[in-house]
């Protein structure tokens, strides 16, 4: 029996692997930037984890791939969908989340998750790239700012613009005529963050809005993203510590599932009971999971606070009297 | 947890056989449009309701805009078409049914009517259709339809007579109504019957003879009782595994709505009888059905075969749908034959699109638990807005009220550029194993 599961997000601009060991705790993992869907990207990917923990593709008992690119993989075992894997790894790494937005290179998603960490219902950017992590990057390029830059400039934003185009083209034309009449480049690329939260709200709308929301996928690591979105939505994002790699995590965790149920036998009772108490901590989308996930409210969609001098209030203060 | 969708194992749909003879009678209808001219039967286009009994009746040659435009995409002879309106001024967003249409209208004109053209190639069907001899617009909802019979007859000098007959939207916002009941049931019905009844008088105009109303009557009895075999064979469809799927009633379509009466009624009893037979037998649409699902959406037509085979590649009975259930004389109860006007005209008010949304979407979720659906397939087609306005309150209703998932694709009805395979696979396969771990997670 083998020790160790990998996880792959073959995505279109990056590509990510997680390895874990049987106890799902996470060995190794690294973020590759690459071509469109590269397979020299992915390779990288896999070998700079690989080399990480030590092992080799051989040491991996599961494999599971998800991506654009997830069908492309001889290795893999099986494949799912990046909304099955991104729920699955954002759940994990956030336990409690019930709305996940994921922001990538070439797609953004949303997805409600119900009480046992499921997919309950999700949204995706139908046509283009609007709102995406390549949006960003056209329009990066656009005003000569370093796309790591970006979000520390807009942040910076003083005046409110507006970038009315989601279309990556005609957004970039818009730009080019704000900062034709003058205004700095901070007020535009706030405004091109301004326009992405709204793109997401639109999203969230599809799916219903709640809370806790976890934010994950490489656009989570621009503050000025996360800025704007959570002004959009009126409510705090969770940002986890690596938000590139929920994917590939959650399709680890989903080969590491797939792995221990067949070879349960084998498995020892140290292994068994880590992993017992990892699911009941993280709650995640694991059918049977022993933990009774609680039901996750946004502080900020509690109850009203009783009006002062009414009914509520003096029922309240009688209450909390006795 | 094992919940991975398999891919290309080579399934495919298994049609109804029964269906090949939908296709003799869609290409022995337009060979015989073809050459209506040369025949000198009178020509009439027209849009959305199917108004075609009135025209068979009176032996006037009919085109149905979507029909062709559909017929040309199920081809996969759609791009000249389109291209010759784009070059024409026609932008790309304008929906692509009317577009392909106005395409074969412009060159009708190049190639027979101005003379302008080059010579006319007798595999290209773009050309092909006989220019109308009148326009009669009967659309409902459909704000584009009256100004594709415009754009029509400027194509066409502006010369040819247009009839136009106003079908109401129903607001159901009264405290009495309802599905096919309320004062705004009867209102609309009787508004939209009078127009009917001038209509005829326009068409006895255009042809100079008395309308002969005995022959409607007949077709309408034919009509009806077609469409009764239909719905019986739809019905049966509620067995598991499903022994006919939504791309088996997409390809009946026209049948029912756009071809000669006759032929029509045997068409169907061949239906109902093959899909009896599949349910004695066991027999499903698809190889493997473990997932019932419902489309929500007018059809890509230049996907018809392709999406049956892709939906049964996942072991996906598609069952039902709103462009398929919701429509085509759909309630022949209403139709009386011996006096069939009303019938007639309260079936154009019901086309699915002309309902409010609490109506619209009540019957969606009546038919979702009818025929146990386990998730539903939202095509938001790109060009008919019409048809997409409500379906994220279609899938939000879909959710709470059912608990099932939806997934939402964009495509076209008839312009294949707007579809993307690769967003249809991850939507339908994320949806997929949403299905499949709640199903074991139910389990556990």
């Amino acid at each position: 029996m083998k020790r160790y599961v990998m996880g792959i997000d073959f995505g279109s601009t990056t590509a990510k692997t997680v390895i874990l060991d049987l106890k799902g705790k996470r060995v190794a993992h690294a973020v590759a930037h690459m071509g469109a869907v590269s397979g020299d990207g992915v390779k990288a990917s896999i070998k700079m984890a690989l080399d990480q923990a030590g092992l080799t593709q051989a040491d991996m008992g599961r494999t599971v791939s998800t991506g654009y690119g997830r069908r492309m993989l001889d290795m893999a075992d099986k494949n799912y969908t990046e909304i099955t894997c991104h729920a699955r790894g954002a759940v994990a790494m956030v336990p409690g989340a019930r709305l996940v937005i994921d922001i990538g290179g070439q797609d953004s998603k949303v997805i409600a998750v119900d009480d046992n960490g499921l997919v309950a219902q999700f949204a995706m950017n139908d046509r283009c790239a609007a709102g995406t992590g390549k949006f960003l990057e056209v329009l990066a390029r656009a005003v000569e700012v370093d796309l790591d830059k970006l979000g520390e400039l807009a942040l910076g934003a003083r005046e409110k613009l507006k970038i009315s185009s989601m279309c990556a083209t005609f957004a970039e034309t818009e730009v080019i005529s704000l900062l034709a009449e003058g205004h700095p480049k901070t007020d535009v690329m706030g405004a091109v963050h301004a326009a992405i939260a709204a793109r997401t709200l639109g999203l969230v709308g599809r799916v219903g809005k709640k809370g806790p929301v976890v934010m994950t996928g490489g656009v989570a690591r621009n503050p000025a993203a996360v800025h704007y979105i959570e002004q959009a939505l009126d409510m705090p994002l969770i940002l986890p510590e690596l938000p590139q790699i929920a994917g590939a995590l959650g399709a680890a965790l989903i080969g590491l599932d797939d792995y221990r149920a067949e070879y349960k036998h084998q498995i020892t009772e140290a292994e068994d009971m880590a992993r017992e108490e990892q699911m009941a901590e993280d709650k995640a989308c694991i059918p049977g999971c022993r933990g009774v996930p609680e039901l996750a409210v946004d502080p900020r969609e509690k109850q009203p606070a009783p009006r002062a001098g009414g009914l509520k209030s003096l029922l309240s203060t009688l209450q909390n009297n006795l | 947890m094992n919940i991975a969708v398999q891919h290309a194992t080579g399934k495919k749909a298994n049609k109804l056989q029964s269906t090949r003879i939908a296709g003799k009678l869609v290409n022995d209808y337009w060979e015989m449009v073809w050459r209506a001219k040369e025949e000198g039967k009178l020509i009439c286009w027209y849009e959305g309701s199917a108004i075609n009994p009135f025209l068979e009746a009176a032996g006037i040659c009919w085109v149905h805009g979507e029909a062709y435009s559909a017929m040309l995409a199920a081809r996969h002879q759609e791009a000249k078409a389109q291209q010759v309106a784009e070059e024409r001024g026609y932008m790309r967003e304008l929906c692509s049914y009317a577009r392909t249409h106005l395409g074969c209208a412009v060159s009708n004109q190049r190639l027979r009517g101005d003379g302008a053209g080059a010579a006319p190639d007798d595999d290209d069907l773009t050309w092909k259709l006989p220019a109308p001899d009148m326009i009669i617009s009967a659309y409902a909802y459909c704000s584009t339809g009256q100004q594709w019979d415009e754009m029509t007859s400027r194509i066409f000098g502006k010369k040819v007579p247009i009839f136009n007959v106003s079908i109401p939207w129903i607001w159901g916002s009264k405290p009495d109504s309802g599905y096919l009941q309320g004062q705004e049931w009867e209102e609309t019905s009787d508004y939209v019957t009078r127009q009917l009844h001038e209509m005829i008088a326009f068409i006895e105009k255009q042809t100079g003879k008395p309308y002969p109303w005995d022959r409607l009557y007949e077709l309408m009895a034919d009509i009806k009782r077609a469409s009764e075999l239909r719905l019986e064979a739809m019905d049966l469809c509620t067995a598991q595994p499903a022994p006919a799927s939504f791309f088996d009633w997409v390809v009946s379509i026209a049948p029912i709505n756009n071809l000669p009466v006759a032929g029509v009624k045997d068409y169907f009893e061949t239906v109902l009888a093959e899909v009896k037979a599949r349910v004695a037998s066991g027999e499903g649409a698809v190889p493997d059905e473990r997932y019932r699902l419902f489309f929500d959406g007018i059809m890509n037509w230049n996907k018809v075969g392709w999406l049956a085979n892709k939906f049964a590649n996942y072991d996906a009975a598609v069952i039902a749908g709103r462009y398929t259930h919701m429509a085509f004389w759909q309630e022949p109860n209403l139709i009386d034959p011996n006096a069939p006007v009303r019938g007639m005209a309260q079936n154009f008010l019901i086309c699915p699109n002309n309902h409010s949304s609490p109506i619209l979407i009540k019957l969606i979720m009546d038919l979702c638990r009818k025929f146990e659906v386990d998730g539903m397939v939202i095509h938001a087609s790109r060009t008919c807005r019409a048809f997409t306005n409500p379906q994220f309150l279609i899938a939000e209703t879909a959710h709470r009220e059912l608990g099932i998932p939806t997934s939402m694709f964009e495509g076209d009805v008839t312009d294949e550029s707007f579809y993307k395979d690769e967003i249809l696979n991850s939507r339908v396969e994320a949806m997929l194993e949403a299905i499949d771990s709640r199903r074991i997670a139910g389990a556990a």
